[in-house]
């Protein structure tokens, strides 16, 4: 697989504090890379870094085999970008905006095609101000598309939306991705991370905590294997058989609800055949989620 | 940059709220003070109740009439006349009495003039009644005036208060439109991050800034046309200067305002804190750099120090130039006063202006 781009000891100092310390990564062309993290955790620094908004205090960029800093009019020319929560211009139409941020560029791609990937098409007269939230959002990443891109960044591209608005965008993003094109993205929703990237890196203060394929990251977890039941009364005895396996764990305070985390799967099988033998009203088994490595990993949740 | 430019155009002949400040803010005031101040206005209106025919009778009424000073009505019952006086129809009322001018022992010898002491038709009423029955009593009596005065104009150019305040409308409108307009729509495309989606494009921060300044340059042109245009064709503002001289001193100072607007841009986080700056910028001067009386009335410590406020020597070149002819170099002190607040304003801009902060 190509390199599209490289990160080498990327570090970004604001006096003391070190908002990004010292990170490495690299993304390989076609695939959906992920910044996971908290806000304040250095994602949206890094990824401005990479779009060659702020200087980094020390390492090495490279963008599609061209150094930051040397070449970033190159670089500009080969990549969009979405920005967190930002707006366009008030008094200029859909179309009318597209047609002048492709201006900017040498390549260009058609306004009313580029609305009509989008759904946008019969808006393309219309201010930003009539649209939708998702409409917005949907806008936003169309915009970052105007120079027909290699690589795009998105910035928290479905932080605000509602459920459906969020499915749909991931749609998108998955539609781009099918073009071809490189994209990465940064999300604070496990979920997001979990459908849309092909890798992720977590980052918490400034540091990589984690990174690996999607579905390999859950296996770093300390109890990968989970056993989810329901039953009212459960007798010590099998609770006390379960503790031996791995953890057992109440689900949010409701006395009736258990979690039984093990880290082979042999204990998931044991565990499941000793909670069937008190009858539960329900029983799953499945695996640890990017959540549970996360708060594994940061020792909290991500809303704290 | 064209399609900068262009789409710039567009949108400021879209927003409301600007073109409030480009056109109907200083219209308004071309209309207000045009109204009050302009050719063919009168201080007020009266009413002639007269109830004698004679030949000094009728003459009074004309001389009213033509002094144009007065909006002239015409009236029988002198009660009706005083309720109007009293419901501020009317400013005044001159009662010419039953043979008034005829010359008996027992006629009536006194015209009345009942007033409002509100209002300013007093004076000028008196004047010109007053002068009238002068010149009269001089032509019954067969005499001349020993002592009088003589009035010499400096120049035979007509000028009236409107047109000093025409060209102080004019520095209004530039002022207005420029600080608030550069000020407050950078830090609105700040707040927005449209400064910072223009800095991942590869698009220079030079074209970008000139676009801005250019079209807002074009938008300045049509309103300085449409003030000047205003003024001289609806209210009959006399100006005197080259309009090929008036038009580039103006859009110098809309330079000038907006290399402010660039400072306030730059020195304010949100675009309602660039408004409160740009206002708190643009309202003093407002009053105090001469756009609607001379400043040379100010006490004097305070006149020594407006007069180096941005629009101070901008409205002095102004009036210089519309009312006199003069050359914008007439007094190079003022010419002098702007240049450097040009190069201080746009220091501090290259110095504080950025398109993202880091």
């Amino acid at each position: 697989m190509k390199k599209i781009i490289n990160v080498s000891n990327l570090v970004k100092a604001y006096g003391k504090l070190k908002a990004v310390d010292g990170i490495s990564f690299h993304v390989q062309k076609g695939e959906i890379f992920g910044l996971l993290g908290e806000n304040g955790a250095g994602k949206t620094t890094t990824l401005e870094m990479l779009e060659g908004l702020r200087k980094p205090s020390s390492g090495e960029i490279t963008v599609l085999n061209c150094n930051l800093g040397n070449d970033t009019d190159r670089i500009k020319e080969q990549i969009g970008v979405q920005l967190q929560s930002s707006a366009y211009y008030s008094f200029l139409t859909l179309k009318e905006i597209l047609e002048l941020f492709g201006s900017f560029y040498q390549k260009r791609l058609d306004p009313i095609g580029l609305l009509e990937m989008v759904d946008l098409k019969e808006k393309a007269n219309s201010y930003v101000g009539s649209l939708s939230g998702g409409q917005k959002q949907r806008f936003s990443i169309v915009a970052s598309l105007v120079n027909d891109p290699e690589v795009v960044f998105l910035d928290e591209p479905t932080t605000g939306l509602d459920p459906l608005a969020r499915r749909n965008l991931w749609d998108l993003i998955s539609k781009i991705k099918s073009q071809g094109k490189t994209i990465i993205l940064t999300t604070h929703y496990m979920e997001e991370a979990e459908v849309l990237c092909d890798r992720i890196a977590i980052i918490e203060r400034g540091k990589i905590l984690a990174m690996d394929d999607t579905h390999r990251l859950m296996n770093m977890a300390e109890y990968p294997y989970t056993v989810n039941f329901v039953k009212e009364n459960v007798p010590e005895t099998t609770i006390n058989k379960l503790d031996k396996l791995g953890k057992v764990e109440n689900l949010f305070g409701k006395n009736n609800h258990f979690i039984v985390r093990v880290k082979e799967k042999k204990d998931s099988d044991e565990a499941i055949k000793i909670v069937e033998s008190i009858k539960p009203e329900t029983i799953t088994s499945g695996r640890a989620t990017l959540e549970d490595l996360f708060i594994e990993l940061t020792g909290k949740t991500i809303e704290d | 940059m064209w399609k900068l430019f262009t789409s710039d155009l567009k949108m400021l002949a879209r927003n409301r709220q600007s073109l409030f400040w480009v056109l109907f803010f200083p219209l308004m005031f071309t209309f207000i003070f045009g109204l009050f101040f302009g050719e063919n206005t009168t201080v007020g209106t009266i009413a002639v109740v007269n109830k004698s025919n004679s030949q000094i009778a009728t003459g009074l009424t004309t001389a009213l009439d033509k002094s144009g000073v007065f909006k002239i009505q015409a009236e029988d019952n002198l009660d009706t006349a005083r309720d109007e006086i009293k419901r501020s129809v009317i400013a005044a009322v001159v009662y010419i009495p039953e043979d008034f001018g005829t010359i008996s022992l027992t006629s009536n010898k006194q015209v009345q003039i009942i007033y409002d002491p509100g209002s300013q038709v007093y004076s000028s009423l008196s004047g010109v009644v007053g002068q009238y029955l002068t010149a009269i009593n001089y032509q019954v009596q067969n005499s001349k005036p020993i002592f009088s005065s003589q009035l010499e104009p400096v120049t035979d150019r007509k000028l009236s208060y409107f047109d000093f305040v025409l060209a102080g409308v004019l520095g209004l409108a530039l002022m207005n439109s420029s600080i608030i307009g550069i000020g407050v729509n950078l830090a609105k495309y700040r707040e927005d991050k449209i400064l910072k989606r223009i800095t991942t494009t590869p698009v220079k921060s030079w074209k970008f800034i000139l676009a801005e300044v250019l079209s807002r340059l074009v938008i300045n042109f049509l309103q300085i046309s449409i003030i000047l245009l205003v003024g001289k064709f609806l209210f009959d503002a006399h100006i005197y200067g080259n309009i090929f001289v008036i038009i580039p001193v103006a859009l110098v100072g809309a330079f000038l305002f907006q290399s402010i607007g660039f400072v306030v841009a730059a020195l304010s986080k949100t675009a309602d804190a660039a408004q409160g700056m740009a206002q708190a910028i643009s309202i003093p001067m407002m009053f105090l750099a001469g756009v609607f009386f001379p400043i040379d009335s100010l006490p004097k410590w305070l006149n020594a120090i407006v007069q180096y406020l941005p629009l101070a020597p901008l409205l002095r070149i102004l009036r210089g130039v519309m009312l006199e002819g003069n050359s914008p170099f007439f007094e190079p002190k003022n010419a002098i006063i702007i240049l450097s607040w040009i190069v201080a304003t746009l220091v501090i801009s290259i110095w504080k202006f950025r398109l993202a902060d880091e």
